[in-house]
């Protein structure tokens, strides 16, 4: 199973879609958990998520605001998608119950 | 941010593949970060390439099991030669005629052509097996060469005897940095030629050979010739096995 880093760069590269590259999935990470994201963190993580088959990456064209530079894209793969799923449902499996999860089932109260 | 301190973050960058290089430093200008954040995003991103490097097994076995004993060992081998040259071209240096009969011009030229096989074999191995801890490799090797120059307490000979294994370990390390691996009909070439001149060295009498001493020195210097001939044999698989899958998929 993926680590909650894995999941959370999968999710915010599948949010962004087309648009998913290095300093998008930082923010989106860094906007939606409150912490900062490192660029060491990042890449490596991406680097090991390549390996295991859960994303692609090729490198984008170069822009003006990045100083001529080019962006490392990413997409994830269906693998990613089903591994992403699956970590997911164990997630949301286990809260079920859990007394921060404001939906709770009764029994379990 | 000045131009100065972003040369810093380049020259830091420049350990990391090409395309990393290309991205992070993209991202860096495109969120204006300054160029102090920039040089620690950039030096913990090279602080985890390098211990992701440490956990395969190929940089320990360069770093302990070729650069540190061969290092120690090629420099014993260094200082035989240049003794033996010494015994052989001033007669006034020669103490024991068993020695002038043992040491003649061919046995030295096979000491030396076994010197120079085991520092290139070694400095290949070194370059090939694990080309991105090399500077770790470097600094493994200075540390012992520093070590005996400093208590080197030979009058006849200079100090820089020690290091004439040098020379031929660099041209191995810059040829394992181009090509990963040799052919196999010269890895084995390599291998037969080194376990040769070990055996002809032992019968001349210059060198016991069967002694637990010298087995293990010779061993030690040699084994990364042989380990040479298997990642030949193994890369001569890999690479048949992918044209059997490619010519399998086109029929």
């Amino acid at each position: 199973m993926m680590g909650e880093f894995e999941y959370l760069l999968i999710t915010a590269a599948a949010n962004l879609a087309e648009n998913a590259y290095g300093v998008a999935i930082r923010e989106q990470i860094e906007a939606t958990t409150g912490h900062k994201c490192s660029i060491g963190a990042l890449y490596t993580t991406i680097e090991r998520l390549e390996k295991k088959g859960l994303l692609t990456t090729w490198m984008g064209d170069a822009t003006p605001q990045r100083g001529g530079r080019a962006k490392r894209m990413v997409r994830v793969t269906a693998k990613g998608v089903r591994e992403a799923k699956g970590f997911y449902d164990a997630v949301t499996g286990v809260s079920r119950g859990a007394s921060w999860v404001a939906n709770r089932t009764r029994g379990a109260s | 941010m000045t131009n100065a301190a972003w040369s810093v973050v380049e020259v830091a960058a420049r350990s990391l593949h090409p395309d990393e290089r290309e991205a992070v430093m993209g991202d860096l200008k495109e969120r204006d970060e300054s160029a102090w954040q920039g040089l620690l995003d950039v030096l913990g991103l090279v602080l985890r390439r390098q211990v992701m490097l440490w956990k395969s097994w190929q940089p320990w076995l360069t770093a302990f099991g070729v650069t540190v004993p061969c290092s120690f060992l090629l420099m014993g081998a260094s200082l035989s030669v240049c003794q033996a040259w010494l015994w052989l071209i001033d007669a006034r240096t020669l103490r024991s005629a068993d020695m002038a009969a043992a040491w003649s011009l061919p046995m030295l030229a096979c000491h030396a052509a076994l010197l120079l096989g085991w520092s290139w074999t070694a400095g290949f191995v070194v370059g090939s097996t694990s080309p991105r801890t090399l500077w770790v490799s470097a600094v493994l090797c200075c540390s012992p060469c520093m070590f005996c120059l400093a208590r080197f307490q030979v009058p006849s000979l200079s100090r820089l005897c020690l290091l004439l294994f040098l020379l031929p370990a660099i041209w191995g390390v810059r040829h394992g940095l181009r090509i990963s691996s040799l052919r196999l009909s010269w890895a084995i070439a390599l291998a037969s030629a080194t376990t040769l001149m070990i055996a002809l060295i032992g019968s001349s009498g210059t060198q016991r050979w069967w002694t637990p001493a010298a087995w293990v020195l010779n061993a030690t210097l040699t084994w990364p010739a042989w380990y040479l001939v298997l990642a030949s044999i193994k890369l001569r698989k890999k690479t048949c096995g992918v044209s059997t899958e490619a010519g399998g998929s086109i029929t």
